[in-house]
């Protein structure tokens, strides 16, 4: 090709400016030209030939082949940031071009952005769920040198080895044996009553000294604990307090550090304050206390299992290695601090191991964990939808420009070109649906952080880690680098799709005249259109069944009987001061609490207990028969625990079948006596009366046996989708606890007793702190959050699917409907009734909708399965659920289709053919 | 003669958009131009000029194009763009300045 054609020749013939060995070629000319003007100007002066030339090439500079070899690179160098340029600005001119097309059709653009938005904000929001709660690392230094070791208890008949805290004597000796971890804490979530006066109750950590060490965080104000804390019971009363309590209690005065304040009712002092934001492994800390401040008794208990271990990995040590070293300890621990016989039974001692995990395989409940991603999977759905019908609305948009991109490429408009310019377009879109996507994010991300179905789910202790929670869900860097990338990824997948669709037009078929000149056949508009709305149809259908089975199965949740009634009570927790009633006076005092309490005007009955219903668990233990061989320990069946007083039964309804309840004359030194629930009953005296029946509980001084007096109803101690397990009631007054929670039944509104429950208490038990106060009712909804969150969102994604989906059959059959009015125009004018013209139309909706409905069922059957654990009482392939989803979409797609249906059915024959 | 005077950074630029202001021209015509009006003070390597041409071209400041000289010649003229003869406003009363400041200091005779 010959350097010789102008630039602008060469601009006309799209011929390439800017290959090197063109530049060069003009480079190298331009210089000859030089040096020849030069050697003529210096022989006009004088010069010889030879001499003028040899003095041409010196002015030049530094040598011939080094000057040209640097004019080549600069203008290289030159061009390349000119074609950059031209590039920017042409894509700019496209933007701006793509910008006042879209203002020129607010109605489309509104659409189009406002789908983007719900749908790109959606994920946003669900991302930063997902971000924060599976992905964002833990707020410790190095999180993944952290480990968490936990002891195996051997497997039982009835249940498989399971993970359990440390004693303190268990923990010492694996930390005396332990070589994999430079550092090894325990902790363990504790209630504490901070102030003598205005006392308040405050959740906290029980922790050991190395705590704040080994997850590598320094106090942001005082000192950590100090490192002999550990040495044994009687540790120095110190104390480190959150941030949060600091400002709130303390005024952030710094002055607080080396103050002493009173914690359950010993004087502490304040050693540190620790950083804002830190509030413990369990997320909820706002003060941490020493384990060995704690009786004497709790430490050299082998057998109360009560607190968690981590441990900081030593440089160069891998996870693997600590996990063996855990399981090769394991079996020593067992000897090392042996357990009473009368909390394991008899011969329980063999099979105790333990186990190493990352801390952060830890940081949430595998259901929480699956419930995102079926969640993420779902809104990911949705903005598919969205994204279908954005490139629908795109096919439509170019079909309506066939005749435009038609000239444009008769002018010489290369694909290319053409293709940039309408990409320009859907980026456009996109962008502003991502700006807008913002808002709708910001929106979610609150009402997630309201929402907050974890604090359920922690209080049952269900939750993992605690640290990672709802709370940390926030719109953040890496929120705002999904939202860009997905925009991008719309505006460029999507509408690059649509655009080279529009591109392959045939040149002269688009210029014929009219749109109505396109050929015809059947009725089908355009096939790519129908397939994306099969595609929609079939991703609204998967959404529809997730939901629908969501939905199914929290009605099933809901329509548990729980085994009380939960209308009318109140429930509550009181904040003892250790020390301040003495232990003998503890039963007096509870007596006087339920007596006052049953005074109040209104109120029916009274009780105690120790733990409450759907608490996710409760204590428990083993239960062993006097009267039958023994049983090996491990062997021996386990069994729930409560400390009740009889009037529990009363204020939760909870009905007694036999027998009688606790009565007054049941106390210390009289034969102990329990109550068994029905299954207890069914599973230990199958086809026997059990009243009057021995057993030995290994807990609460029961292990010398007791006799049962009574069998009670079934009761739901753990989740509410978990069936009822065998219990045992002892009478509060031959099992004394400290902590009783309070449950009180009214004849009206649970909350209205609110008040005088609180003054009684207060004038019973001056300076006592009231928590957890809430109506029983209330704590079933709680039971049922997580499901309540994962349908509730379900149903909203897919409400949100089905109507995109109903807009983009609409969208389709109208589009239909319109260019084919002359083909109306001519069958009405033939003899077509409105009739058979609206049941074409509506055949073609259905006939889509049908197609999509059965790839979607398919789709469903397979994708639903992830959600089987999710799922309470419902298969993942309800039969009912399906038949229900596919009559709602059948009747949304007919909906769909029928507007348009009845345009066409309207169509003026006459009209329709001079328009044509 | 003295030692011809090295151009202080960024002046080239200015002098090349002068003798571009009364219209295209090749390379050639700029050099001879500015060795004329410097009646040969100015130390400016030919090659260095054409490269300084090509970084103005890549700043927009002038443009090229293929012309024919008077005696039909090919030749490669440079034109200056409206950013080039803002550019040259601004430059030319700031090295102006700028002389004025260093002879008025260079030139007291009191302290």
């Amino acid at each position: 090709m010959s350097p010789l054609l102008p630039d602008g020749v060469r601009r006309l013939f799209r011929l390439s400016l800017r290959r090197p060995d063109l530049i060069h070629e003009a480079i190298d000319e331009e210089l000859r030209f030089h040096i020849e003007e030069r050697v003529a100007q210096l022989m006009a002066r004088g010069m010889s030939a030879d001499a003028a030339r040899i003095e041409a090439i010196r002015r030049l500079g530094p040598s011939l082949p080094e000057v040209t070899q640097r004019l080549h690179h600069s203008a290289e160098r030159k061009e390349r940031s000119l074609a950059m340029h031209e590039r920017f600005e042409e894509f700019r001119s496209d933007c701006r071009y793509a910008l006042r097309g879209l203002a020129r059709r607010p109605g489309f653009t509104a659409i189009a952005v406002l789908t983007l938005a719900v749908g790109i904000g959606a994920n946003t929001a669900i991302f930063s769920a997902v971000n924060a709660l599976l992905l964002r690392q833990l707020p410790f230094r190095a999180p993944n040198e952290l480990m968490s070791i936990v002891l195996v208890a051997p497997a039982t008949k009835e249940s498989a080895p399971s993970d359990n805290p440390w004693s303190w004597p268990k923990f010492n000796f694996y930390r005396s044996v332990q070589r994999s971890h430079s550092d090894l804490a325990l902790y363990a979530n504790g209630n504490f009553i901070i102030g003598a006066t205005e006392s308040e109750r405050v959740t906290g950590e029980w922790i050991s000294d190395r705590y704040l060490g080994t997850l590598g965080i320094v106090p942001a104000l005082g000192r950590d604990l100090p490192a002999n804390l550990d040495a044994g019971p009687g540790a120095a009363p110190l104390a480190l307090i959150s941030d949060a309590l600091w400002q709130r209690r303390f005024n952030a005065d710094p002055a607080t550090i080396g103050k002493t304040v009173s914690i359950d009712g010993r004087p502490f002092m304040v050693q540190g304050v620790l950083p804002a934001g830190f509030r413990g492994v369990t997320g909820r800390a706002d003060v941490l206390v020493p384990i060995t401040t704690r009786d004497a008794e709790d430490l050299t208990q082998s057998w109360s299992l009560e607190f968690s271990m981590i441990g900081r990995l030593k440089p160069g040590v891998s996870a693997t290695s600590a996990e063996s070293e855990a399981a090769l300890l394991g079996t020593r621990i067992y000897d090392a601090s042996p357990m009473k016989e009368s909390t394991v039974g008899p011969d329980a001692k063999g099979g105790w191991s333990a186990a190493a995990h990352p801390l952060d395989a830890l940081r949430v409940s595998p259901s929480v964990r699956r419930a995102l991603l079926v969640l993420f999977g779902a809104v990911s759905f949705v903005l598919l939808i969205a994204c279908v019908n954005l490139a629908n609305l795109l096919l439509g948009r170019a079909a309506a420009r066939r005749r435009e991109i038609g000239i444009r490429l008769a002018v010489g408009a290369g694909r290319a070109r053409l293709v940039r310019l309408l990409l320009a377009e859907s980026l456009m879109l996109a962008l502003l649906g991502g700006a807008a996507s913002l808002l709708v994010a910001w929106l979610g991300t609150r009402l997630l952080q309201a929402a907050n179905p974890m604090e359920a789910l922690q209080a049952q202790g269900l939750a993992g880690l605690g640290v990672v929670g709802f709370a940390n869900v926030s719109l953040d860097g890496a929120a705002m680098c999904f939202t860009i990338g997905v925009t991008l990824l719309v505006g460029i997948v999507f509408g690059l799709v649509p655009a080279l669709h529009a591109t392959r037009t045939q040149l002269t078929e688009a210029l014929k005249e009219g749109t109505a000149a396109t050929p015809v056949r059947g009725f089908h508009p355009g096939i790519s259109r129908s397939m994306l709305v099969v595609v929609e149809v079939a991703l609204a259908v998967v959404l529809l069944v997730g939901s629908g089975l969501m939905l199914r199965s929290l009605g099933n949740l809901l329509s548990i009987n729980p085994g009380f009634d939960a209308e009318h009570v109140l429930t509550m927790r009181l904040g003892m001061i250790p020390g301040r009633i003495p232990r003998d006076s503890m039963p007096g005092f509870y007596n006087q609490l339920i007596e006052r309490l049953r005074a109040i005007p209104g109120v029916e009955h009274a009780g105690l207990a120790d733990c409450p219903p759907l608490n996710g668990g409760c204590n428990g233990t083993i239960i062993t028969f006097p009267d039958r061989p023994e049983v090996k320990g491990a062997q021996a069946p386990g069994i729930g625990v409560h400390v009740v007083t009889s009037g529990w039964f009363g204020a939760m309804r909870v009905p007694l079948v036999r027998g009688r309840l606790f009565a007054e004359s049941d106390r210390i030194g009289t034969e102990k006596v329990i109550l068994i629930s029905e299954s207890a009953a069914r599973k230990h005296w199958p086809g026997q009366d059990p009243i009057g029946k021995r057993a030995a509980i290994y807990q609460g001084g029961f292990h010398d046996g007791a006799t049962v007096i009574g069998v009670v109803g079934e009761v739901r101690f753990g989740t509410i989708d978990s069936l009822p397990a065998p219990e045992v009631y002892m009478p509060y007054t031959q099992a004394p606890r400290p902590s009783l929670m309070i449950f009180v039944r009214g004849k009206g509104d649970a909350a209205s007793l609110a008040p005088s429950v609180r003054q009684v208490i207060a004038e019973l038990a001056v300076g006592y702190p009231i928590y957890d106060l809430q109506p029983m009712t209330e704590r079933l909804i709680t039971a049922s959050a997580q499901s309540r969150f994962l349908a509730s969102l379900l149903a909203l994604f897919a409400v949100m699917a089905l109507s995109l989906a109903v807009m983009g059959i609409y969208g389709v059959m109208a589009f239909g409907v319109q260019q084919r009015t002359r083909e109306i125009g001519i069958r009405m004018a033939l003899g077509a009734e409105p009739g058979s013209v609206l049941r074409l139309v509506i055949g073609e909706g259905a006939f889509l909708a049908g197609v999509g409905a059965l790839i979607g069922v398919g789709a469903a059957l397979l994708l639903t399965r992830v959600m089987r654990s999710l799922l309470f009482d419902v298969a993942p392939s309800d039969p009912t659920t399906y038949l229900v989803i596919v009559a709602l979409l059948g009747a949304a797609a007919l909906f769909a289709s029928w507007i348009p249906a009845r345009r066409a059915s309207r169509v003026d024959p006459v009209e329709a053919l001079r328009l044509g | 003669m003295t030692a011809p005077l090295s151009l202080i950074k960024g002046t080239l630029d200015t002098l090349v958009l002068k003798s571009l202001s009364w219209g295209p021209r090749h390379g050639f015509e700029v050099t001879s131009w500015l060795e004329e009006r410097s009646t040969g003070h100015l130390a400016i390597d030919d090659g260095a000029l054409y490269q300084a041409l090509h970084r103005m071209e890549e700043r927009e400041l002038i443009r090229a194009e293929w012309g024919v000289t008077s005696n039909n010649r090919r030749a490669r003229y440079y034109s200056m763009t409206p950013a080039g003869r803002a550019h040259l406003r601004a430059e030319s009363s700031a090295l102006v300045r700028y002389a004025e400041t260093v002879v008025s200091i260079l030139s007291a005779r009191t302290a």
